[in-house]
């Protein structure tokens, strides 16, 4: 049986998915995620969400040659999207529920 | 292998500036980028022009596909370097693992592909941990109310000798109880194999939980919509109605609305630190057919009662 793992350090994620630390740091001060406990940097700590989205924040950063601010209103975005797409879902799905009598 | 064309792939002219790239690969990445596009299959073509662009926008390189471009054999059979053509062995730093990010034919012309620190800005190194992978799981509602062993299978994309194909694996992966949608679980070293002596990259499990016939859910609470006559509506009544795990009995109060919500406290989706709520809206719904009988009791329904609910269209009419 395999051990589930849902909290990754700041050191792991840079050596595991060749992060560098500063890009994390940036990805925190402009809000993309939050660590699991604000102490220093250092002792950072993600949950896999959080670990989704500095991937793809790092990707977006790297492959669209777009600074931090950016990534972030970008994100923003994405997760508005996101969200609003399950909203559409959920009420396209209500409205059936409603009419198919 | 398939030769590629990165002129084309940008669509972009032989004789195009940087600049000119630039604007090319900016246009394609914001419509290709998986990221920015859910469609299946962008991936794929994004992972064309982004080695398209690091090609052309880099001179050395640039300089080298000109050559191929000019000299090389294109035909159906496969791409052959001109006659006498050699890989310039000192030209990228290279690393002994071809990059998995670009194609065969990418790391044929670049010396076995090139360094990484182009893409993760770290040094080269001569080992590397595997990727990371990540699938899907799919789960029903019920399940996600107890702690769950699920057998997971995914494929494995392994590279020997330069060929990358897939192995089918499966593992038993202890679930935990209130898992929700989309949620990611991370599965430590269970990912692509390192290379050189690298770490395996990690699996990541990606919840996906099934539509239920009757239960929606919006975050931890789910929605039953319950279906009522108009004289259970008008009347009120008493109804039981379905749980996830079991059946609650309502009471319906007279005069209730379609579209009213009734709050069942803790019949939601179940989380460590959190209970849901079920929410049970009421759909008043007509009977469809009707007999003499009810029509004469409609009738007289309509003859008694003063109501009109359109009494706020009063202005408009």
């Amino acid at each position: 049986m395999m051990r589930r793992l849902t909290v990754i350090s700041l050191n792991e994620l840079c050596q595991l998915e060749r992060i560098e630390s500063h890009h994390i740091i940036e990805i925190v001060e402009n809000g993309i995620v939050k660590p699991i406990a604000n102490a220093n940097s250092k002792d950072w700590e993600f949950d896999t969400s959080s670990v989704h989205w500095i991937k793809k924040a790092v990707r977006l950063h790297q492959d669209l040659e777009i600074d931090w601010l950016a990534v972030a209103l970008l994100i923003d975005l994405i997760q508005q999207r996101d969200s609003l797409q399950r909203e559409k879902e959920f009420f396209q799905q209500q409205l059936r529920r409603f009419t198919q009598h | 292998m398939e030769f590629k064309d990165y002129y084309k792939i940008l669509g972009v002219s032989k004789n195009a500036d940087v600049k000119d790239i630039k604007t090319a690969y900016r246009k394609l990445a914001r419509k290709y980028h998986p990221d920015l596009n859910p469609a299946e299959g962008v991936g794929e073509k994004f992972k064309e022009i982004a080695e398209a662009y690091e090609v052309l926008k880099d001179a050395g390189r640039r300089a080298k596909f000109d050559e191929i471009l000019e000299y090389g054999d294109q035909s159906s059979q496969g791409f052959q370097p001109p006659p006498g053509w050699q890989q310039d062995q000192h030209a990228y730093q290279g690393d002994p693992n071809p990059d998995a990010h670009f194609s065969d034919f990418f790391n044929s012309i670049f010396s076995g592909g090139f360094d990484q620190s182009h893409f993760h800005g770290q040094a080269q190194q001569h080992h590397s941990r595997g990727q990371d992978v990540e699938t899907e799981l799919a789960m029903s509602l019920q399940e996600t109310l107890h702690q769950q062993i699920k057998t997971v299978h995914f494929k494995l994309p392994v590279s020997e000798g330069g060929k990358t194909h897939q192995i089918k694996k499966q593992l038993n992966i202890k679930i935990p109880q209130g898992v929700i949608n989309g949620e990611r679980i991370r599965l430590k070293g269970q990912g692509k194999p390192g290379y050189g002596g690298g770490e395996p990259g990690d699996l990541y499990l990606h919840i996906r939980i099934n539509n239920h016939p009757l239960f929606d859910v919006q975050k931890h609470d789910l929605v039953l919509t319950l279906p009522l006559t108009p004289w259970e509506a008008a009347l009120g009544t008493k109804v039981t109605v379905p749980t996830l795990d079991g059946k609650v009995t309502l009471t319906i109060a007279a005069n209730t609305q379609s579209g009213t919500k009734l709050r069942v406290k803790g019949k939601g989706l179940k989380r460590k630190d959190k209970l849901g709520d079920l929410f049970v809206v009421i759909n008043v719904i007509i009977p469809p057919v009707s007999n003499d009988k009810a029509t004469q009791l409609w009738q007289e329904l309509a003859k008694n009662s003063a109501f009109d609910p359109r009494v706020s269209w009063g202005e408009y009419l």
